[in-house]
């Protein structure tokens, strides 16, 4: 689904990716874990041509229309509702605004549809970026830390979320620095540190190879173990 | 064009609940009817349109380039302008959306103007004629200045003293031969003897303005060439 190839991109005088080369597959959510700093929101950006490479290549399977998109900035309209967020992209790709009603209840946000955005909490503005990167049914979802600073409960709900588009045939690219969240979702991760990818495969396959399985996976251990540095 | 109205309604919806944008739309022709009833009417030696035409012209000039100057930063700075291209949306198709409702508007308000100044067939017809030509000018160059700004702040900064120029050069143009030379090739210096002097030939004003309408469009198609929508 997604192709990425010797990829590097400089800022200046620092190089936040040197090399990097990874492939997903069709109908799995992929991992990008990193602590901060490594590259990860880089990566998104090269990939949904929002930002231009130094060299390398890339490729997506599907067209630009297909693709969703949640970012750490949100984008919304600050004053418009819940509803009206979701409604100018539902004109924009020409859907009922019946289905802004539907992504809303997905997210859970039926209590908000007319709540203006400027009142409303983080997470909220989270699950409505949320609602909107899925509103047009993508095949392919870039999610660039979506539970981050979230309760449990709320993190819970959108991992539910998650697996489902999954399960109805999406891809999904997320980034985290939350190994529990990779390891409950994720069919395949890479660790990315320092902008190249150290590991990357199953997550229970990377931790068999480095020993680290214990009584759960834990990738912290692999992370550290490799790099010296901790994820969060 | 399903794009274009997307936008348009977008625009509407924040315009309607954003009061620093509305009032800029609705300030002159308020300020020109309150002038009017108070001060033209009760005096003889003063026309009754003579605030009608001063407050119109200065508002053409005016109010589309810094609604739409504001508006193009903000969804910059909030980035939902990203949100926008990665949709698909084309910058033209923004434009003309976010434009197309300032003009839009702008119609409306022209219309106030030409109702407030109680002009009648022709002379109403070219007034509206005349505002509307100025605005679209006023919107372009409101676009230009939008896109090359990082946020809200620096085109706030950029357009004060463009606004500063273009609205208040025709007023003190009346008073001195050489500002009235140096003005003249404005867009807002001729709207301004346009609606002062409905005897006048419209060709010559109408190809001033309509050259200056070309010359920021081809400002705005190089300023976004070189500053994109994008990040
Ligand atoms: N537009 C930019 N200009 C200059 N440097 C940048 C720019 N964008 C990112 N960087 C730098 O690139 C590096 C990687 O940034 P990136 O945002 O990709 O990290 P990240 O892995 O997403 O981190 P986080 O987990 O904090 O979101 C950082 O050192 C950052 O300072
Ligand atoms: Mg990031």
């Amino acid at each position: 689904m997604i192709k990425m190839t010797n990829i590097v991109k400089r800022f200046g005088a620092q190089t936040v990716l040197s090399e990097v080369s990874f492939e997903t597959k069709y109908k799995e959510i992929f991992g990008l874990l990193g602590p901060s700093g490594a590259g990860k929101t880089t990566i998104i950006n090269i990939l949904t041509n929002q930002l231009s490479q130094d060299s390398g290549t890339h490729a997506i399977g599907v067209t630009p229309f297909e693709t969703g998109l949640m970012l750490d900035e949100d984008g919304l309209y600050p004053r418009l509702s819940c509803i009206e967020n979701l409604n100018v992209f539902a004109d924009i790709y020409g859907m009922p605004h019946k289905k802004s009603l539907e992504v809303l209840k997905s997210v859970g946000l039926e209590d908000a549809v007319k709540k203006a955005v400027n009142t409303l909490s983080r997470g909220m503005r989270q699950r409505l970026a949320l609602a909107r990167a899925i509103l047009h049914e993508p095949k392919l979802l870039f999610l660039d830390e979506p539970t981050s600073g979230l309760d449990p409960g709320t993190a819970r709900g959108i991992h539910r979320l998650i697996l489902s588009l999954r399960d109805k045939g999406a891809t999904i690219f997320l980034t985290t620095h939350n190994m529990d969240e990779a390891v409950k979702l994720c069919d395949r991760v890479a660790l990315l540190h320092k902008g190249k990818i150290v590991e990357h495969g199953g997550p229970a396959d990377i931790c068999m190879r480095h020993n680290a399985m214990k009584t759960v996976p834990d990738l912290e251990a692999v992370f550290i173990n490799m790099t010296g540095t901790a994820l969060q | 064009m399903r794009t274009i109205k997307a936008i348009f309604i977008k625009q509407a919806c924040d315009t309607l609940k954003n009061w620093m944008v509305l009032i800029q739309f609705i300030l002159f022709p308020i300020m020109a009817l309150i002038m009017t009833v108070l001060i033209a009417k009760p005096a003889d030696d003063i026309p009754n349109s003579m605030f009608v035409t001063m407050f119109a012209a200065m508002y053409a000039g005016m109010t589309p380039l810094v609604t739409v100057a504001s508006v193009i930063a903000e969804d910059k700075e909030h980035k939902s302008l990203r949100f926008l291209v990665i949709a698909g949306v084309k910058p033209q198709e923004y434009l003309l959306g976010i434009s197309g409702f300032v003009l839009t508007v702008g119609l409306i308000v022209a219309v106030l103007f030409g109702l407030i100044g109680g002009f009648g067939g022709v002379e109403f017809v070219k007034f509206v004629l005349v505002l509307t030509l100025g605005s679209v000018a006023s919107a372009i160059l409101g676009a230009t200045i939008g896109v090359i700004s990082k946020n809200q702040q620096v085109a706030t900064a950029t357009v004060t003293p463009v606004f500063m120029i273009l609205a208040f050069s025709p007023m003190f143009a009346e008073f001195n031969e050489t500002i009235s030379k140096m003005t003249s090739f404005l867009y807002t210096r001729q709207v301004s003897m346009l609606v002062n002097d409905f005897d006048m030939s419209l060709t010559e004003p109408v190809l001033i303005v309509l050259a200056n309408i070309a010359v920021v469009f081809v400002l705005f198609v190089v300023a976004y060439r070189k500053k994109g929508l994008r990040i």
